[in-house]
């Protein structure tokens, strides 16, 4: 089932890109951190005269959205373009750079490497979602703390692959957490500080 | 000298940057992140051929495509684009091209993937030019020419080739040496790699254009569109408020920014030109590739007499910026001449990334003064020490220079003596390796300006035209501002980054925007404290000069518990306005400079190639530390680009077909969490008299010593040499399988 998986996603981030290259960037770069669970059926509602628009539902940071997208935008182009979540980036727009990072279903995956249509039904968490209210989250608040952003175009994607490893291991180790984020690139070179935030906050919260 | 450092109040602690609430909550509005009202999309079609007169292009089809609202080329937008070439005419789009990835066309239409399609409908017929991707091959007679009087780069002023230095007397130094020692040394073309792919947005009003740039100087970006474009100042605008990291290759503006006005003016509509993550690769530049040639004199003790250097930098088809190599700077030399040919040829451009002329002189220079050691049989440690910068090219002393403090508290740090041993010596298939190597960059003050707004509640906004690369510029503007005017971080608001409203800033390149900027808002600051202690002077039944401000409060120098708040002061009298356009002088028979000393330890599985950097050590001289929090994330940052320098980047280019290979995240294998150690940072703190509050910079330097630190390391635990970067596995195991 999971070969089948995989094989699923390779073909349609193949189909995705053009480039087989995204889809085997993301498992050289994060082998078995960034998974897709994306091969599951959806039926969007098809619309428009070519056929190649659908109308579909997003539910995202606990909000439903009713949004129609071509069958070939992605998640992470609906999430900023329709939707006004710009927190999510777009580094790379091939599966390598992790800045699209956000939460599916409690896992995190490349926004930029799953089509929107795929998302019905499914729970999206992004960093605007983090925060209640005007508290922040406290892996937000370690980032601060830490100087985890430098430019900070990665850090939304940090950010969400550090809260998804906390959900899952609200205790890491640094090994534990460096390879929680090891599909995240930092240009800036922060990763020191982007690793002690998390622990930091994995601290805080006990 | 200029006065002591007194306490402060908030230079030199940690503080959290003023924008990272907006930066970790995902507020933060970077240039692509903007949309305007009636927004088309564009994209850029490059040449695929490295050389070739473009004999027609057909744009039909594509501008049929439903959604398609312009298309542009070299025939109908031929905007020249002067800051991009400094050898030859270079537009923004060229004919002939002259690499692959030379832009031909751009296309803007109502979403990105109508775009996208768009650019496979342009037909172009190329006809083919000899071509040359070597920069030894391209200066031989008979190379095809890329620029019309040949391929060695000669451009105006700074842009001169050869690029000559000399001081001392070569030949005596030579003569004066016991060993004489040659070799060379190579480095690859890096890229830049920021995160954020380049993205501009254009859009025109009544004759007036915006430009929402990703770029490091809002400034010198209005300056160079307003000069391409013919357009007065007034009529250009230029927006970058967050920015996602350029180390160099997002200075100025750029042809894209270009791209967008053109397309925005023939649509009538806004533009949003987005680059692909390959077009940031191929379509902008990386760091220059070098051949250097080294001949170094020596004394038995290890004393350098002489040093020449002979190279070739690898400039690509354009000539962006100088091509110089500059990694002699940190040793005292008392004779030298270094000869640098900067070379044209049709692969990718090269010009300025993190530190431009350093990372691959410091490889290669304090590569071969490590050998040099060795063959003497002189630690290195007082190899480095020994030859250490005590003055500038042979003569000028620095303005501060604690190079070797960094020198004795890195090597200290992390044990140097007790753990440096014979190169290859450790037992067994993983060795393990320590080494060492000296950086720094230039630091000089220079031309800057700032507003500072007291309001009538006694904040104040401050007003700069510095872009914040993630240096943290912003903040450290905030910071300086709030000590030299006695006001707290919390009650100052920044705006920062639009020609229309901040005033004149250098451009966030260089390691200059403290040095340049910082000191107009301590100028602005100033002059807005001497209208409120004229304001407070009647109230506080003093004089002027007899008042002080701190922590928002005006008080006497002579009885501080006699305070007003500074709201009370200021509450009926409007706004008021500080200012200062500022060019502190710098003394010419002076030279600034940081300076830093790296430290690594290394264990090389020489089975597998693999190395692990087992422990990173820092050390540097930035003067005064303004921000310790930024400053230190800074270093550490620059640190991890050098290790994907040393180990794996390079931008490969096909033999045959002349295209770029590897333009991408996953093949150019930029480091990830996994590879990156715990980097231990020193900061030797000294007051520089010609630095705001005596800091110096700190932007540039981290990178300068890690790739050669890395090497020499690899050296002491291998025994083997490595001249060539990358020091990829395949190369390890080959060399220590000989």
């Amino acid at each position: 089932m999971e070969d089948e998986k995989k094989g699923t996603r390779l073909s349609r981030r193949s189909f995705l890109k053009g480039i087989g290259g995204g889809a085997i960037g993301t498992a050289v770069i994060s082998t078995g951190l960034v998974k897709s669970d994306s091969a599951e059926g959806y039926s969007p509602e098809t619309s428009g005269a070519g056929g190649n628009r659908a109308t579909i539902t997003l539910k995202v940071n606990g909000k439903a959205y009713r949004v129609e997208v071509e069958h070939r935008s992605t998640l992470a182009e609906v999430l900023r373009d329709e939707l006004g979540l710009t927190g999510t980036k777009i580094g790379c727009d091939r599966g390598e750079c992790g800045a699209c990072t956000v939460i599916i279903n409690g896992r995190n995956m490349y926004a930029c490497s799953q089509l929107a249509v795929w998302m019905q039904g499914k729970d999206i968490l992004t960093v605007e979602g983090l925060a209640k209210g005007d508290k922040l989250d406290p892996l937000q608040e370690a980032f601060i703390e830490h100087d985890g952003p430098q430019c900070g175009f990665c850090t939304s994607g940090q950010i969400m692959s550090g809260k998804a490893l906390l959900m899952k291991n609200p205790k890491p180790n640094e090994a534990q957490a460096r390879r929680g984020l090891s599909g995240n690139l930092c240009r800036c070179g922060n990763y020191n500080r982007e690793v002690a935030a998390v622990l930091a906050a994995a601290a805080k919260s006990s | 000298m200029a006065q002591a450092p007194k306490e402060y109040s908030i230079v030199g602690k940690q503080t959290p940057r003023i924008d990272a609430y907006e930066r970790v909550t995902g507020q933060a509005q970077y240039t692509g992140d903007l949309q305007l009202p009636g927004m088309l999309y564009a994209r850029v079609l490059r040449s695929n051929v490295p050389h070739a007169k473009i004999i027609s292009i057909d744009t039909s089809k594509a501008e049929k495509l439903p959604g398609v609202k312009a298309v542009i080329h070299h025939e109908n937008a031929k905007v020249p684009w002067s800051s991009g070439g400094h050898t030859h005419r270079r537009y923004i789009f060229n004919n002939p091209v002259r690499y692959v990835g030379d832009p031909v066309a751009a296309v803007a239409a109502t979403d990105r993937h109508i775009a996208e399609d768009a650019l496979k409908l342009i037909d172009v017929k190329y006809e083919k030019i000899p071509h040359v991707l070597d920069a030894n091959e391209a200066l031989k007679p008979d190379a095809p020419k890329i620029a019309p009087n040949g391929n060695l780069s000669v451009g105006k002023g700074a842009f001169s080739a050869p690029i000559e230095e000399s001081w001392g007397d070569i030949e005596q130094g030579f003569k004066d040496a016991d060993r004489v020692f040659e070799d060379t040394y190579i480095t690859k073309h890096v890229n830049n790699a920021q995160l954020e792919r380049r993205v501009s947005i254009a859009k025109w009003d009544a004759g007036k254009l915006t430009v929402y740039a990703s770029t490091q100087g809002v400034s010198n970006a209005r300056t160079d569109i307003a000069k391409d474009f013919a357009l007065p100042l007034s009529k250009v605008r230029v927006v970058c408020k967050y920015m996602g990291g350029g180390f160099g290759n997002k200075n100025q503006a750029q042809d894209y920014d270009y791209m967008a006005a053109m397309l925005a003016k023939v649509a009538a509509q806004p533009v949003k030109l987005e680059f692909t993550r390959e077009d940031d690769y191929i379509g902008m530049h990386g760091r220059w590739a070098s051949e250097q040639h080294y001949k170094v004199g020596v004394k038995n003790d290890g004393t350098i007499t002489a040093v020449s250097l002979d190279a070739v930098t690898n400039m690509g088809a354009y000539r962006k910026q100088s091509g110089n190599l500059s990694g002699t700077d940190f040793y005292n030399i008392p004779n030298f001449k270094k000869v640098i040919k900067p070379v044209h040829t049709n692969t990718v451009v090269a010009a300025n990334y993190r530190a431009p002329a350093y990372p691959q002189s410091v490889f290669g220079f304090a590569s071969f003064l490590d050998q040099v050691a060795f063959e003497l049989g002189v630690n290195p440690l007082d190899m480095f020490m020994r030859n250490r910068a005590q003055k500038s090219k042979g003569k000028l002393p620095f303005t501060s220079n604690y190079l070797e403090q960094c020198i004795l508290e890195g090597s200290k740090r992390i044990g140097f003596s007790e753990k440096w041993h014979k190169p290859g010596a450790t037992a067994g298939p993983v060795k393990h390796g320590i080494g060492m190597a000296l950086g720094g960059y230039p630091f000089r003050p220079g031309l800057g300006a700032a507003t500072i707004r007291v309001n009538p509640d006694g904040t104040a906004h401050v007003l700069v035209g510095v872009t914040d690369i993630g240096t943290g510029a912003k903040s450290t503007m905030a910071i300086i501002a709030s000590e030299a005017l006695g006001i707290p971080l919390n009650q100052i608001q920044l705006t920062n980054g639009d020609t229309d409203v901040t005033p004149y800033s250098v451009g966030e390149s260089g390691s200059r925007t403290t040095a340049f900027t910082g000191p107009a808002v301590v100028a602005a600051a100033e002059d807005v404290r001497k209208q409120i202690f004229a304001l407070a002077s009647a109230p506080m039944k003093s004089k002027p000069e007899e008042l002080d401000l701190r922590d928002g409060q005006v008080f006497r120098k002579a009885d501080s518990a006699q305070r007003i708040a500074l709201g009370q002061i200021v509450k009926d009298s409007g706004d008021l306005i500080g200012r200062a356009t500022t060019n502190p002088n710098f003394p010419k028979e002076m030279d600034g400079k940081c300076f830093s000393a790296h430290f690594a330890e290394v264990e090389v599985d020489t089975w597998t190639g693999h190395v692990r950097i087992t422990r990173y050590v820092a050390a540097h001289d930035s003067g005064t530390i303004l921000n310790r929090l930024t400053a230190e994330s800074q270093i550490k940052g620059g640190v991890v680009q050098g290790i994907g320098m040393a180990f794996s980047e390079e931008l490969l280019i096909d033999k045959v077909t002349a295209i770029p290979i590897n333009p991408n995240y996953r093949d150019a294998k930029v480091p990830t969490h996994l590879e990156t150690p715990e980097v231990e940072v020193i900061f030797v703190e000294h007051y520089d008299p010609y630095g705001v509050f005596g800091g110096k910079v700190v932007g540039e330097p981290p990178i300068t010593a890690a790739v050669a630190t890395i090497a020499n390391a690899i050296f002491n635990a291998t025994g083997k040499r490595f001249k060539e970067l990358p020091i990829t596995p395949d190369k390890i195991v080959r060399a220590v399988q000989v």
